[in-house]
């Protein structure tokens, strides 16, 4: 099975890439066979994706390099979740063009991770406990949702748009239909306010565990702490405003507070990238750091180039 | 085998010739036993839709099936009228212009509304009843199962059917369907009682839908349209609350002036909290003011608005039409030439069996003449002679195949004459 050490970035980036050209043509010409060549590569393109991210986990297991510690990690983790939710969408609405919207944010979450470079880790300290693991885990996932919310809000108001201009319809694609996409935005709203909920929570646990070994310790105030938390008040305060006052849960006003809340994720994240959270300082092994493959794998990271081992 | 059609259609008839010449399944049924009663030589495939009435007859040769004549004669019997009120607005099909009728209309190429699904499957429950009733129908049953496969063939590889063209299916199947997952959890409110609503209603209920009201200003006619549907009446007074609680509106009056202003609406919006409302306004003159469609949520569609999807879709169909013509052509070409080569069958067994009595007496007379012989040397005769047969009929059966092909049947006779096969 060593032919799997060979999966690198360019083979699941090139599916999706190859992809959402496929989807492209979708507006040029009929073929009734692409939705198949679609489907199959996409789940080509995860499976890759898919075994690539075990492989990098697994290392980090051996203590070779935390992998999902990195930013190149992190953005492949929510392009991998992205691509879950593409494939539910593709089964939900099989005729729709959601490829279209859901596909450039992942090859830009790819591009992103492959532009940072696995040497651009998050800090991490010797204590490693379960909430490191939920921490991670659930700002992941609930940044994942709250692009896919995004997605799903500017589906929407471009929907929207077409049919108050009556518009006539794409002749061989179509968007999902208006109630469909709010009571998906909805969901997605809420599923986001949990998880960067619990993200945040489980955060506060990992510097309260590093104050008292005293290592990696973030002030209260670090703009990281303080930006998270901004971020996790506005999606309470619109998940309630959603939930309790009926015209806001109608309309375009669900899609303007996904949009808003992507907003306020790619401010948090640039405070994230500006403000020191994310570090290229050399680390001791079994840090978050580059990805390193062992040496007597003989293999070249498929991130770094670099032949494994130090 | 002979194929012959016998009927009217929307080409050539009008509504009421039409009407008097349709039947329901059960006046089938009686018409086809009536017909096996009277040709029982023959088989009949009776198909009645609301655009068609045609009666398709087949036969192995020509004097075991009714004349055309015959047949029209039968069919306005059978629909108790004069043949000569219906006789101009009958039309007749024979052979190779009957099949490709009848793949024609069975791929929906020749029906009112080009491209609708439906007429598919009354081909094959028209075919179906008549072989309920008479079991052994060789030769429809190879015509009608073409038909069905070029219909799919036609659908599979045109777009031809892809876009819908009238107007209550396009505002249902298309916008609606933009604007609302589902139909079944939604409040469908009809204001008037005309044809246009009650078709709008058949394609919301096959869209899932059920919980309609309808509201018009006399309750005789909102009645008659809430019968059909199971739906509820309300009063005209009661228009501004159904405005408030409905999801979808068709409106169709026959109203000079709107019945619903934008002020009226503005009156109720607050009471809808927003909800989406999609509007089909079907009246001319218009029922809605076109400001209501600048609200909040409301998604206003009049009849041009609709139109205009209608006309690009009978365009999109219209560009199809000569790839469906083409696919008419070839399986018609195929269907004949195979038709052609069946009806060769029986005279090239004969030919076959003929020649093998030949030569399994040629063989038996010299096996009789030599004596005993090696069986190795007997087996190497017999081949040879087999060899032999098989080389001089060859030829003939080639020339008779491309000659199949090509459509005629001048050989065929040939070779009856020039080895004495007989009819």
């Amino acid at each position: 099975m060593n032919w799997l050490y060979g999966i690198s970035i360019t083979c699941f980036a090139a599916s999706y890439l190859v992809a959402l050209c496929l989807e492209l043509t979708r507006v040029f010409f009929r073929a009734p066979l692409r939705k198949f060549l679609i489907t199959g590569i996409i789940l080509a393109g995860f499976f890759a994706h898919t075994i690539y991210m075990i492989l990098q986990t697994q290392m980090q297991i051996a203590g070779m390099g935390l992998f999902m510690g990195s930013w190149a990690g992190w953005c492949f983790g929510a392009a991998w979740v992205l691509i879950v939710a593409y494939l539910w969408i593709r089964y939900r609405q099989p005729e729709t063009l959601a490829g279209l919207f859901v596909l450039p944010m992942v090859i830009c979450l790819i591009a992103t991770g492959t532009g940072l470079g696995p040497d651009l880790a998050f800090p991490s300290t010797k204590a490693r406990t379960v909430w490191n693991a939920v921490h991670g885990l659930s700002l992941l996932v609930g940044t994942a949702t709250v692009i896919l919310g995004f997605v799903f809000g500017v589906m929407y108001l471009l929907q929207t748009r077409r049919l108050k201009r009556k518009l006539p319809p794409y002749r061989r694609i179509r968007f999902p239909s208006l109630e469909w996409l709010q009571q998906s935005s909805e969901t997605l709203l809420l599923i986001s306010m949990v998880l960067l909920g619990v993200g945040l929570l489980s955060g506060i646990v990992v510097n309260l565990i590093n104050q008292k070994i005293g290592e990696g310790v973030l002030p209260w105030d670090d703009p990281v702490i303080v930006s998270s938390g901004v971020l996790f008040i506005w999606l309470l305060i619109a998940t309630v405003f959603n939930l309790y006052y009926r015209p806001a849960r109608q309309g375009r006003k669900v899609a303007y507070l996904v949009l808003a809340s992507f907003i306020f994720l790619v401010v948090e994240i640039g405070i994230v990238l500006g403000s020191g959270h994310a570090t290229r300082e050399p680390k001791e092994p079994g840090d978050a750091v580059a990805i390193k493959l062992p040496a007597e794998l003989g293999i070249r990271s498929p991130l770094t180039g670099l032949r494994g081992g130090s | 085998m002979i194929l012959q059609i016998v009927g009217c259609s929307h080409h050539r008839s009008s509504v009421e010739i039409r009407e008097r010449l349709a039947f329901s399944p059960k006046q089938t049924s009686t018409f086809l036993e009536a017909f096996q009663k009277s040709y029982p030589q023959s088989e009949v495939v009776l198909l009645s839709t609301c655009n068609r009435t045609e009666v398709y007859t087949a036969g192995h040769s020509s004097d075991l099936i009714p004349s055309t004549q015959e047949m029209s004669m039968f069919l306005a019997e059978s629909c108790g009228i004069r043949h000569a009120d219906i006789h101009d607005f009958l039309f007749e099909h024979a052979d190779e212009q009957a099949i490709r009728h009848l793949f024609s209309v069975a791929a929906s190429l020749d029906s009112m509304v080009i491209g609708e699904a439906q007429i598919l499957s009354q081909v094959k429950q028209a075919y179906r009843q008549a072989a309920d009733l008479n079991q052994s129908m060789p030769l429809t049953h190879h015509a009608f199962q073409a038909a069905i496969r070029v219909a799919k063939r036609v659908a599979r590889e045109t777009n031809i059917h892809a876009n819908r063209v009238s107007i209550p299916s396009i505002a249902v199947g298309v916008f609606a369907r933009q604007i609302f997952e589902r139909l079944d959890n939604k409040r469908i409110l009809v204001i008037g009682g005309g044809k246009m609503a009650a078709e709008t209603l058949n394609y919301i209920q096959s869209g899932g839908g059920h919980d309609f009201v309808v509201v018009n200003r006399t309750q005789e006619a909102a009645r008659r349209l809430a019968e059909k549907f199971h739906a509820e009446v309300a009063t005209w007074d009661d228009l501004p609350k159904q405005l408030q609680l409905a999801d979808v509106i068709i409106s169709t009056t026959g109203a000079s002036q709107p019945v619903v202003t934008t002020e009226m609406y503005r009156q109720i919006e607050r009471g809808r909290q927003q909800r989406p409302l999609f509007v089909l306004d079907l009246a001319i003159p218009r029922d809605f003011e076109p400001a209501i469609g600048d609200c909040l949520n409301v998604y206003l569609y009049s009849i041009d608005d609709l139109q205009q999807e209608c006309e690009r879709n009978r365009d999109a169909r219209a560009s199809e039409w000569p790839k469906a013509q083409k696919i008419l052509d070839q399986e018609t070409a195929r269907f004949m030439s195979d038709l052609a080569h069946r009806s060769k069958a029986p005279t090239i067994q004969r030919l076959k069996k003929q020649a093998q009595e030949i030569k399994e007496a040629e063989f038996e007379r010299l096996m009789n003449r030599l004596g005993e012989i090696d069986p190795v040397h007997k087996k190497e005769i017999e081949a040879s002679l087999h060899r032999i047969v098989n080389k001089l009929l060859h030829p003939p059966l080639e020339s008779l195949k491309d000659e199949s092909e090509a459509g005629s049947a001048g050989l065929l006779d040939a070779l009856k004459r020039l080895f004495q096969l007989g009819d």
